[in-house]
């Protein structure tokens, strides 16, 4: 590859959009594209300084196609999204070059009036948090009849996007419905009018697992029913690969790589793309060795580096790399440079060096990483680090009549051991987080009993790490707090801090520092060092990466991960990702409404999961490819808790005795360790171990009973 | 280690930002706020220096009875005994923001202990400080300290104590307020988890988050209270006469108003520039506060 018409093309981007535009409305292409984004540039100045949120993005968008926009904290996907609505806050006053035509309407020209009219006639809008785009004093039927016009067009549209009964919902508000259900009546109104396109940023981030796959599948329904466009911004590759048929994937306000979603999530060909692919977490990644991730924090708006915004965390960087932008160049199936480009299905990358290294898959890779080494072998034993026996755990809601219990754990039974890590699943109200600050001495338990090895107070790490930071202490006052109590002189108390911050990666200025001049990795790097700066007996996480971007979260996996094997600290990891859950527990506790319903070997219950509960949220982990079988309904309400097994009225395989004899956590025969609370399972299942006889007689008599 | 490079202090430090503390504020005021600010300012050293700005003694005479102002060398002139009241008003202002200052004072420590033992404590610590301190703000302040100072009898320390008195309520109620909600977040548990026993979970990892609450609320709190001294001094409830007090001296120059009107209004405009100078800066500083 010749490296002078390159840098020729760099330097004249301008000319190349326009080359884009003559091809799009080439007979050639079939329809005229609904979105056409060129040479977008957005810039805004923040505390003085200039933040360049986009730097010359180009795109187009077909009627009822559905874009994946992926990109991390910084990468400007929500500043695009907010410049296609003509939303883009007044103050501080943006500048912007390039357009952004919707509908045929440029919405970086348009008045006020005529964006609102792009957006009354063309648009529509879906954003992160429900409950903060609706109006909490309104009933939502009010709210949707004012998009939809009248009644029955409301009740249409929610029945369409499935809220259940949705005549009677009407009259319900916002605060009465679950995240998942407001999410679907921000959708209904988003979709009112037929739109052509609707732009959702964050749909699903805020909610739990299962019901992320059930409005990731409704965005797929409404396309293929009512033709409309979707622009889906989101920080998870993952998400935009079950519903998009396209992504782009933004890096530094630049589209890093653009291609149909097969290809990208298949084989991504930017170094960004593929180390984006790597640190996510599937069930099939190598649980040995430590999770392969980019290195480096996400780029900084207020200071880009002169050419390739990757350049800085990418592996295969050279001179080349940093002279100029790179621009977008159309590549063919075989991974070359094509000669012109081949219409909206093209796959199109910003890498100069491309075709210069080997590109692709994951596991080719993954080999680089040294596999862990043993748990410190002092601490690993049979001892119990943590007993927890016979836990309740309720929580009183209300005062007078409408006084009401929650019951967050009602009867728990689980042991960790020294040095092992046990990852407690489960979605949203299932009590995982309850009895982790139960564990953590956080919050006294009704009955039941918490014992403690021979260790002292155990240690956390919590989801926000910022907020878990005195704001106006330094990091190294906070992590010398824990030696405090060691009566340790100041010198000596400097030297451990230094000690713990090396230990998770961190300079030694960063013990002078506040929390508020670190970034989100960082802060969390700074919890586990004060965590572990005298290394407790137990470590519990509670959801210590779900904040954090997906590149920075596999890191900070690995650090616990690291920390664990050379400290010998117990853990017990809180997670709603079976997939994280995974790659750091040896064991595996899967919760439903305050009871664990299986509990086994983390590979054993990943590869052969007995309990329909985990079948469920096994299904959840997005791989291309994949069949995906959707757990119906909402997370139950630990307000009222259906008798007998929780599960039932999600449950596939439901029985009428389930409704109402208790389940208990029984031994898998055949499984050392394995226990399941779902007799129907157990029964159906078939032993891997044992005496074939028997299971011949069981499944006679099943069918026989069916007859 | 890569990370490791990647760690650039975002700017502005927080660190230079306090040291350039008063610089920062003034820099973000609007014009009227920096009007204020400098106001403040001129008041308060013109208060600190006063014994070399006035030109007379305070309390003994220095000239012939109502001479007007700017005439016989008293810039405002000299009231019914022959005392310069420009010197007086100038006593009277170091008087007033002594007294001012040290009420708010006293409120803050007072107030801000008990808010602060009740937001760390909560539960029926809680409950019987906050009811007690809601005893306190449900009586009148003033009324009280005119009964105070009546039963007490009349003397500037007198005076001082019976406000100081009724004042403190206000702060607990804030503090509290503020330690609450601090409280709140998950910080405090970490710093527990952490080994932090309860006196360092108060003074290191609750209460510096509530002093800038507490600071602009106390710099506003200082105009209404050179508002309140004067009033009682006003009443004949301050310092027994011919000690100078701005608001005894508007008092008694009161019944010359139509014909030596400079002997009343000249403390009169005095309390005025000064209630003005620390509300318009009690502002700016709220404004800045809430911004960083």
């Amino acid at each position: 590859m010749d490296d002078a018409p390159r840098a020729a093309e760099a330097s004249a981007p301008a000319a190349r959009g326009t080359e884009r535009l003559f091809d799009a409305a080439s007979p050639g292409a079939s329809k005229s594209p609904l979105v056409v984004v060129d040479d977008l540039h957005v810039s805004f100045e923040r505390g003085g300084q200039q933040v360049n949120a986009l730097r010359g993005v180009s795109f187009e968008l077909q009627p009822g196609e559905i874009l994946g926009l992926v990109g991390e904290s910084g990468s400007g996907k929500s500043v695009l999204a907010l410049t296609l609505l003509g939303l883009l806050p007044e103050r501080p006053r943006p500048v912007i070059t390039g357009s952004a035509l919707v509908s045929g309407t440029d919405m970086v020209t348009a008045n006020r009036e005529q964006a609102r009219l792009v957006r009354k006639q063309h648009l529509g809008a879906v954003f992160q948090d429900p409950m903060t785009s609706l109006n909490p004093t309104m009933r939502i039927g009010k709210q949707v009849i004012e998009a939809a016009g009248s009644t029955q067009e409301a009740v249409r549209l929610l029945d369409a996007v499935g809220l259940p009964d949705p005549a009677s919902r009407l009259r319900s508000y916002p605060h009465e419905l679950s995240g998942g259900l407001r999410q679907r009546v921000m959708i209904a109104m988003a979709v009112a009018d037929s739109p052509a396109l609707v732009i959702a940023d964050e749909p699903t981030t805020a909610l739990d697992v299962t019901v992320q796959a059930q409005i990731l599948e409704l965005l797929g329904t409404l396309r293929d029913e009512l033709g409309t466009s979707f622009i889906l911004v989101t920080h998870d590759l993952g998400v935009a690969a079950q519903v998009a048929d396209r992504i782009a994937v933004l890096y530094g306000g630049r589209l890093a790589e653009v291609g149909p979603s097969a290809d990208l999530f298949g084989a991504p060909l930017h170094p960004y793309a593929t180390g984006l692919l790597r640190s996510r977490l599937v069930l099939r990644t190598d649980r040995s060795r430590p999770i392969v991730t980019l290195p480096g924090e996400p780029p900084d708006p207020r200071n880009h580096p002169p050419g390739c915004p990757f350049s800085p965390r990418c592996e295969h960087h050279s001179g080349e790399c940093d002279v100029a932008l790179p621009p977008l160049e159309t590549v063919t199936a075989t991974g070359e440079i094509a000669p012109s480009p081949a219409g909206s299905a093209m796959h199109q990358v910003a890498c100069v060096r491309l075709g210069r290294f080997s590109t692709g898959h994951a596991a080719a890779i993954d080999e680089r990483a040294e596999p862990w080494g043993p748990v410190a072998s002092a601490s690993r034993g049979r001892n119990p680090a943590v007993l927890v026996h016979g836990v309740h755990k309720r929580f009183t809601i209300g005062t007078g009549l409408r006084k009401k219990h929650l019951l967050a754990l009602r009867g728990v039974d689980l042991s960790l051991n020294e040095g092992e890590a046990i990852a407690l699943v489960g979605e949203s109200g299932c009590g995982k987080s309850t009895l982790l600050r139960s564990i953590a001495g956080l919050q006294m338990v009704d009955e039941g009993e918490i014992e403690f090895g021979k260790g002292g107070r155990p240690q956390m790490v919590f989801q926000d790490a910022g907020a878990s930071l005195t704001p106006w202490l330094t990091v190294g006052e906070q992590i010398g707090e824990r030696l405090r109590s060691e009566g340790l002189r100041r010198q000596p108390r400097d030297a451990r801090v230094l000690e713990a911050l090396t230990l998770v990666g961190l300079p030694a200025e960063v013990a002078k520092a506040r929390p508020a001049q670190l970034s989100g990795g960082q802060r969390q790097r700074v919890a586990l060092a004060r965590a572990t700066v005298v290394p407790p007996e137990v470590l519990l996480c509670d959801e210590p990466t779900s904040a954090l971007d997906v590149s920075l979260a596999a890191t900070v996996l690995n650090l616990i991960g690291r920390l664990r094997r050379e400290l010998g600290v117990a853990i017990l990891f809180v997670t709603h990702d079976l997939a994280a859950a995974r790659m750091v527990g040896d064991r595996i506790a899967v919760m439903y409404l305050g009871r664990i319903v299986e509990i086994g070997d983390a590979d054993e219950l990943c590869s052969a999961p007995i309990h329909p509960y985990t079948k469920a949220l096994l299904d959840t982990v997005p791989e291309v490819g994949r069949v995906h079988v959707r757990l119906k309904g909402e997370p139950a309400n630990p307000i009222d808790p259906p008798n007998g097994c929780a599960f039932h009225p999600r449950c596939p395989s439901a029985e009428p005795t389930c409704a109402t004899s208790p389940v208990s956590l029984d031994p898998v025969e055949g499984a050392s360790g394995r226990r399941v609370a779902c007799p129907i399972a157990l029964r159906l299942r078939t032993p891997i171990t044992g005496d074939l006889n028997t299971a011949g007689v069981m499944s006679a008599r099943d069918d026989s009973g069916r007859r | 280690m890569a990370v490791a490079e990647a760690f650039i202090p975002s700017a502005p430090r927080r660190g230079t930002a306090r040291i350039g503390g008063a610089r920062r504020i003034v820099g973000r005021a609007s014009i009227a706020e920096r009007v204020g600010f400098a106001l403040l300012a001129v008041l308060v050293l013109a208060a600190i220096f006063a014994p070399l700005i006035a030109p007379y003694n305070p309390i003994t005479p220095s000239g012939l009875p109502f001479t007007s102002p700017l005439h016989g060398g008293h810039l405002m002139g000299t009231d019914e005994v022959g005392f310069d009241i420009f010197s007086r008003v100038l006593y009277g202002l170091r008087t007033s923001l002594v007294g001012a200052v040290l009420v708010v004072t006293s409120g803050v420590i007072i107030g801000g202990l008990i808010g602060l033992v009740a937001g760390v404590a909560g539960g029926w610590v809680d409950t019987v400080l906050m009811r007690f301190t809601d005893l306190f703000l449900a009586l009148p302040g003033p009324v009280l300290a005119i009964a105070f100072v009546a039963a007490l009898g009349p003397s500037g320390f007198h005076t001082l104590l019976a406000v100081a008195i009724v004042w403190w309520p206000f702060y607990a109620r804030i503090m509290r307020g503020e330690i609450r909600a601090l409280a709140a977040r998950p910080h405090l548990e970490a710093a527990t988890l952490a080994g932090a026993g309860p006196f360092r979970r108060a003074f290191r990892h609750l209460l510096p988050g509530a002093t800038s609450a507490i600071v602009v609320t106390a710099s506003l709190d200082v105009g209404n209270l050179v508002l309140t001294l004067a009033g009682l001094s006003f009443l004949g409830l301050g310092a027994p006469a011919p000690a100078p007090e701005l608001g005894a001296m508007a008092a008694r120059g009161l019944q010359y108003l139509l014909q030596e009107w400079w002997v009343p209004v000249m403390p009169a405009i005095v309390v005025f520039l000064l209630t003005l100078a620390s509300n318009l800066s009690g502002d700016g500083l709220n404004a800045t506060m809430s911004d960083s």
